[in-house]
């Protein structure tokens, strides 16, 4: 496993598409925070937590979208099926890259809470609670669109598949439809949305339900890949 | 050592395979032909178990090559047809990688020399020609000393002078392992093969010894293949 999580990490910090998006993701993040930083008058890092789903849902769909579906195109998962390796051990070593890359990238915005500590006041707890949320929710999102990527021969389809289900996921648990859906049903959609869980690590807390949670849709989804691989037909 | 028992494969409803039967033994280099879209591909992927047949068994040394995989490929070293490479590693990037995954180093520098690699070990894969490219995937297969080789065309789109060097050096490997080697191109067969199937529409129509007589297999293929 360490062998081809090398080389799938490797690549992401070799190839272009890879730092060029951890850049973007970067900068994008730093860029919608700091714009509105002097207008709010606070130094409260929540605004940028809340952008990150909504960065997370381009990014990590354009990072993972050629995991599976490019070995498809290449034919190169013929080699890699028919090397002695165990299926769940390559869904294992790409998931496992691909989050340590994720992870990577939202460390780069480390500057940001680091530079407000010397303008304003900053719990520290709190936002290190944030970016643990944040990471959780990365490894959801991550296993989605590995799953949508090992469907595909097509990178552009994984792409698409993944952003739609990841959008309509964050959007179960917003106030987005609290004017179409009845509140009971709403009450009970937003249990499943990952923003929902997201949302008790912005306040510093970390309640096991959604550590669990984040925990179980990611292994549901990494499941879902490797019986989608060891499809033999 | 390789045993295939009434082994079909159907794509949705289209039969790629028909009730194929045969068995190969330790030593033997079986010539695999058969026009395009014959099924020799796809019957490759059903040996090594990259595809499952939809009815029949096949067993290498006894095993399954699906649910006993892990025991079954570390004997077998693949070629697959096009000869998928990671295009972006280097050469020696890319054979220490399968052989890790081996968990085998033994033969690794010693294959530099036996598939001609030497010169292009530090090169990136995509930079090479398809000669070269063929050779490295030639010398991926050869990682750990299998005892079984399947190569699915492997001198395809090679000019003959390479050819000819791929056929000396399954030549050589045949002393010691078991091969099947698929390919249209008859001579490749006649010159190499001691054993020649025929497939032809997902039916063997022919299995058994090379004809004998320079040009023997191609009429044998003309006349059994319409």
């Amino acid at each position: 496993m360490i062998t081809l999580f090398k080389k799938e990490l490797t690549y992401y910090f070799s190839n272009p598409v890879g730092y060029i998006v951890a850049i973007l993701f970067a900068v994008f993040a730093n860029f919608l925070f700091v714009k509105d930083l002097f207008l709010r008058g606070d130094s409260s890092m929540r605004p940028f937590f809340d952008i990150l789903p909504w960065l997370f849902l381009i990014f990590i769909p354009a990072l993972t979208m050629r995991i599976f579906a490019e070995e498809k195109r290449s034919n190169t998962i013929e080699i890699l099926l028919t090397l002695p390796i165990v299926e769940a051990v390559v869904v294992m070593a790409k998931f496992t890259a691909l989050l340590t890359f994720s992870a990577v990238a939202l460390l780069l915005t480390i500057s940001l809470p680091t530079t407000l500590m010397f303008v304003g006041r900053l719990y520290l707890p709190t936002i290190a609670i944030s970016y643990f949320g944040a990471f959780l929710l990365s490894a959801v999102f991550v296993s989605i669109s590995m799953f949508f990527s090992s469907l595909t021969k097509n990178q552009i389809v994984a792409f698409l598949l993944s952003i739609l289900t990841i959008f309509f996921l964050i959007i179960a648990g917003g106030d987005f439809l609290v004017s179409f859906v009845p509140r009971f049903i709403l009450e009970n959609l937003n249990s499943f949305s990952p923003l929902y869980h997201y949302g008790s690590f912005l306040k510093g807390l970390i309640d096991l339900r959604s550590v669990l949670y984040f925990l179980s849709l990611t292994v549901l989804f990494i499941f879902l890949t490797t019986i989608n691989i060891e499809r033999r037909d | 050592m390789i045993v295939l028992e009434k082994i079909s494969k159907y794509f949705g409803e289209k039969r790629a395979l028909d009730n194929l039967s045969f068995k190969i033994k330790e030593g033997e280099i079986i010539g695999f032909v058969g026009p395009n879209a014959a099924g020799k591909t796809t019957t490759m992927r059903v040996i090594v178990g990259y595809l499952k047949p939809t009815t029949g068994e096949v067993t290498i040394d006894g095993k399954d090559p699906i649910n006993e995989r892990i025991d079954v490929l570390k004997q077998i070293g693949y070629l697959p047809e096009n000869n998928p490479l990671y295009q972006e590693m280097k050469v020696f990037e890319y054979l220490n990688f399968i052989a890790s995954i081996k968990n085998n180093r033994d033969n690794l520098e010693s294959l530099k020399e036996q598939t001609g690699i030497k010169e292009v070990y530090e090169s990136k894969i995509e930079e090479l020609s398809r000669g070269y490219k063929q050779r490295v995937g030639l010398a991926a297969a050869l990682i750990g000393h299998p005892k079984i080789l399947i190569l699915d065309e492997p001198t395809s789109g090679l000019d003959p002078i390479e050819q000819e060097k791929i056929r000396n050096l399954i030549k050589t490997l045949g002393k010691k392992k078991t091969i099947i080697l698929s390919t249209h191109i008859l001579s490749e067969v006649e010159e190499v093969a001691t054993r020649i199937m025929i497939i032809n529409k997902g039916e063997i129509v022919y299995d058994g010894a090379k004809p004998k007589g320079k040009g023997g297999v191609e009429k044998l293929f003309k006349k059994l293949v319409k």
